[in-house]
């Protein structure tokens, strides 16, 4: 009668923790990066949400979107007040991430249209430009190398200050690490600026994580989701 | 017991000769697909640059409908391209480094939506060479073993990341004084074995617009010969190159383990 007692006892809690387990709310921090996620717009409209609700629901867990300042979703994640972040270069090795990345950045220049240079290999056509770019964003090898006036950018805001002062006509162009943030067909700044890429010097960007646990339940339910469409391709195919 | 033993001896003799055996097949199985990939895969990624070349029209005007130039409907027009140019059907999806190339030509595509849409923007810079460029580097970020470079002698590139290796510089050596398909089953790519091919391209009219001298230049057209100008529709300095030089090349190589 006692063993029955303790075993009945004993499943019960199993059942609760198993519950508690199953039904526990996973927060996922995200950040402004148009066109992927885009805080001008409702969440549910961007398409890494799509993507990842579609990653996430199988794992029969709630799940919560926060949105977080850049700078602050870091903090976030690291004392744990978050469970995932995203989209997220890596810049610092305390933060894990998923061993594969959700897309790739491209860096790029951006114009005021009337001065557009479509093809950046043609490194020639720097000599003497006037080139702004963000003081704390490292630059690709091939605009290292050309003969233009490279200008930096001190400041958390550089990135949006250079393409203002490109609009203005204060650089000739503005480097920007993933210029699709500025130059895609949703955005406002679209009509005043046009971006090409350094093609072939891109960065991976990922989904960070605040622990095992996260990483080996999200990166299972990840690479499941891969198998059928990554990212890159859903994203490709949104409108079609 | 002696019996027992002489039976296990047996099963073990014949394991081992299945065993050997498999490993035949499989090996004579790789041969048998290894070259008809590479070959589609060669067929597939050139019917794109012809796409795109037929299609300049079309990327550089201003508005009308350019939805032919993504998701599925591009891609159904490079396999027109396909059968149009080589009278055959478009290969089967049938392996991950074939739907890696088309999910890529996609993807490339739409990286560059905003500028094909762009009414302010005439000349958006999507032609053949740079459409191969951008689809070899989103290529390269699949982590799917395949690299495809369309490339020249070392010299005469213009695209530094286009820069040929060293096998593919001593293949273009002697395709230059032979013109024909280079295979290589014994490569190597990133330090693994790969099967390699590289695909000479003929010089064709169409490039001369770039890379042959002034008179070839579209931009020069219905200009007095005093003010033709060397520079290209790109912005680069053009070759002089004529008809009987040398056109490159399409390389690809494929990490063996993809066939596993």
């Amino acid at each position: 009668m006692v063993n029955f007692s303790k075993r009945t006892i004993l499943v019960a809690l199993l059942y609760f923790f198993s519950y508690a387990v199953t039904s526990q709310t996973i927060k996922v921090g995200v950040v402004d990066y148009p066109p992927h996620i885009n805080f001008d717009e409702a969440l549910d409209e961007s398409s890494l949400i799509k993507y990842m609700n579609s990653v996430l629901l199988p794992l029969n867990h709630s799940f919560e979107y926060v949105k977080l300042p850049r700078v602050r979703a870091t903090v976030e994640l690291e004392e744990g007040r978050i469970d995932i972040l995203m989209p997220i270069p890596v810049v610092k090795n305390t933060i894990m991430t998923l061993p594969l990345p959700i897309f790739h950045a491209t860096p790029g220049l951006c114009f005021k249209k009337e001065n557009f240079i479509p093809i950046l290999s043609a490194t020639h056509r720097f000599s003497d430009l006037m080139i702004g770019f963000p003081a704390n964003s490292p630059l690709v090898l091939a605009l290292e190398d050309s003969s233009a006036n490279l200008i930096p950018l001190m400041g958390e805001n550089a990135v949006n200050r250079g393409i203002e002062l490109t609009q203005r006509g204060r650089f000739d162009a503005f480097y920007h690490p993933s210029p699709v943030q500025v130059y895609h067909r949703n955005t406002p700044k679209f009509k005043e600026v046009a971006c090409s890429y350094f093609h072939g010097y891109s960065t991976p960007i990922y989904v960070a994580v605040a622990n095992l646990k996260i990483y080996n339940l999200l990166n299972t339910a990840y690479q499941k989701a891969l198998a059928n469409q990554s990212y890159e391709y859903f994203f490709a195919n949104r409108d079609n | 017991m002696l019996v027992k033993n002489k039976i296990n001896s047996f099963f073990r003799q014949s394991f081992l000769i299945i065993c050997i055996l498999f490993a035949c097949f499989q090996s004579i199985a790789n041969e048998n697909t290894m070259k008809p990939l590479i070959n589609d895969i060669t067929k597939m990624y050139m019917s794109s640059m012809v796409f795109i070349f037929l299609n300049q029209p079309l990327i550089n005007q201003k508005g009308g409908d350019k939805s032919s130039l993504f998701g599925e409907r591009f891609l159904q027009n490079i396999q027109q391209t396909y059968f149009a140019k080589y009278n055959e059907k478009f290969p089967l999806e049938d392996h991950l480094a074939k739907r890696a190339l088309l999910q890529a030509m996609v993807e490339v595509m739409n990286d560059n939506q905003a500028l094909i849409y762009d009414d302010e923007i005439g000349f958006k810079g999507i032609i053949p060479a740079t459409f191969a460029f951008q689809l070899s580097a989103k290529l390269a970020t699949k982590g799917v073993g395949l690299k495809i470079k369309f490339t020249r002698t070392q010299g005469s590139i213009r695209n530094k990341l286009n820069s040929p290796d060293k096998w593919e510089n001593s293949v273009m050596l002697k395709v230059i004084k032979k013109p024909q398909i280079y295979y290589d089953e014994n490569g190597l790519l990133n330090g693994k074995p790969a099967i390699r091919q590289f695909t000479p391209l003929p010089m064709a009219p169409y490039c001369l617009a770039c890379h042959g001298s002034p008179k070839n230049n579209p931009l020069n057209k219905n200009r007095k010969k005093s003010d033709w100008t060397s520079i290209d529709i790109t912005g680069f300095e053009m070759e002089n190159w004529t008809m009987a030089d040398f056109g490159g090349g399409v390389s690809i190589s494929i990490e063996k383990s993809v066939f596993r």
